[in-house]
């Protein structure tokens, strides 16, 4: 997974000429523009969720999959456990889908076939209030592993640019200072604090 | 009502052709970088644009100061729900949209604010501008 911040306003140009206001206004004044590449559908499918964004995605009807094996995301506990008989399932779907191809089947009827792991490639563009409840929702714990990796990586990308407006930015216990998940808690709010006020800042150490 | 555009996202036309090749199997960061080279190419992609592909021009922000009293905001806000508006003082606000939301405006409003608009994106986004203002003749 790559992810790159390709264009923002940086928040001193707008401050310059409104003078005060207030972090939470200013934010939902400011775009942040990111290069996502190498996430599976599984990944995507959760991201546009988030509907206050704008999304241009990798399209399937237009752009045909090759090497399909090659293209994939494969999560930590299939790669331990069930490598073999996942890489034999990616086979047989890439050999589905070129054969649907060849027999004159659409590539937007073809692509029925082909699994979530497929990775994919998009451009996201969300405003600094949207942001801050991505990151709160998704730098959690409690989030699937792959969105909570892009959430961690977009964040790195959004302090390294304005390190003060993005300081309190971070899973919600991190936000508010106490865990909005009630009984689903993880129970590791202090390490989980200590983590955050630390990502992205210089040689963090934090992985 | 008066506006006047302060800031905008830099390489918003580049970053429009960028979602354009982004859908047709480009990897965006390349692809970005790519055109931020070959400004030429970026306004050839945009000339054979369809206006009505409107999630393409949602990848910038723009921001203006607007005088208006809060009659004219309600007014524009009823127009479109698009527009971030925030107060900044006495018949003074801070609002921003993107390049959509400017785009569908100026195409089905017909006043002061549209025509405002349009001009305000003449150097940011000068092929769209360019373009906006010959279909509207």
């Amino acid at each position: 997974m790559r992810v790159r911040l390709l264009a923002y306003i940086p928040s001193r140009e707008l401050l310059d000429r409104v003078g005060e206001i207030s972090d939470a206004e200013l934010l939902s004044h400011l775009a942040y523009v990111f290069a996502v590449e190498g996430i599976s559908r599984v990944c995507s499918h959760q991201l546009v969720r988030h509907r206050v964004a704008s999304y241009s995605q990798q399209s399937q009807r237009y752009v045909e999959v090759e090497r399909l094996g090659e293209y994939v995301v494969i999560p930590k506990t299939i790669e331990e456990r069930g490598r073999e008989i996942f890489d034999a399932l990616m086979e047989e779907a890439s050999r589905t889908y070129k054969r649907l191809i060849e027999l004159g089947v659409p590539r937007e009827d073809a692509r029925f076939v082909l699994p979530n792991a497929t990775e994919t490639h998009m451009m996201v563009t969300m405003d600094g209030r949207s942001l801050l409840h991505f990151f709160g929702l998704r730098c959690c714990l409690r989030a699937q592993w792959e969105i909570r990796e892009l959430a961690d990586k977009m964040l790195r990308e959004v302090r390294r640019v304005e390190p003060q407006l993005f300081r309190r930015a971070g899973p919600y216990c991190y936000q508010l200072g106490y865990c909005p998940e009630g009984r689903f808690t993880c129970g590791r709010m202090e390490e989980v604090k200590k983590r955050y006020s630390l990502l992205g800042y210089g040689a963090d150490g934090v992985e | 009502m008066r506006l006047r555009l302060i800031t905008s996202t830099p390489d918003i036309e580049p970053l429009i052709a960028t979602a354009i090749l982004t859908t047709t199997g480009s990897k965006p960061s390349k692809a970005y970088e790519a055109l931020k080279r070959q400004p030429g190419r970026a306004e050839r992609i945009i000339e054979r644009l369809e206006f009505h592909h409107g999630s393409i021009f949602e990848h910038n922000r723009l921001c203006w100061l607007l005088e208006a009293d809060e009659a004219e905001v309600l007014e524009l806000l009823l127009k479109s729900h698009f527009f971030q508006i925030s107060r900044l003082g006495e018949g003074g606000w801070l609002m921003s949209a993107n390049l959509r939301t400017v785009i569908e405006y100026t195409r089905r409003h017909d006043d002061s604010i549209a025509e405002a608009l349009l001009e305000s994106i003449k150097d940011v986004a000068p092929t769209v501008y360019r373009r906006l203002k010959e279909a509207s003749k």
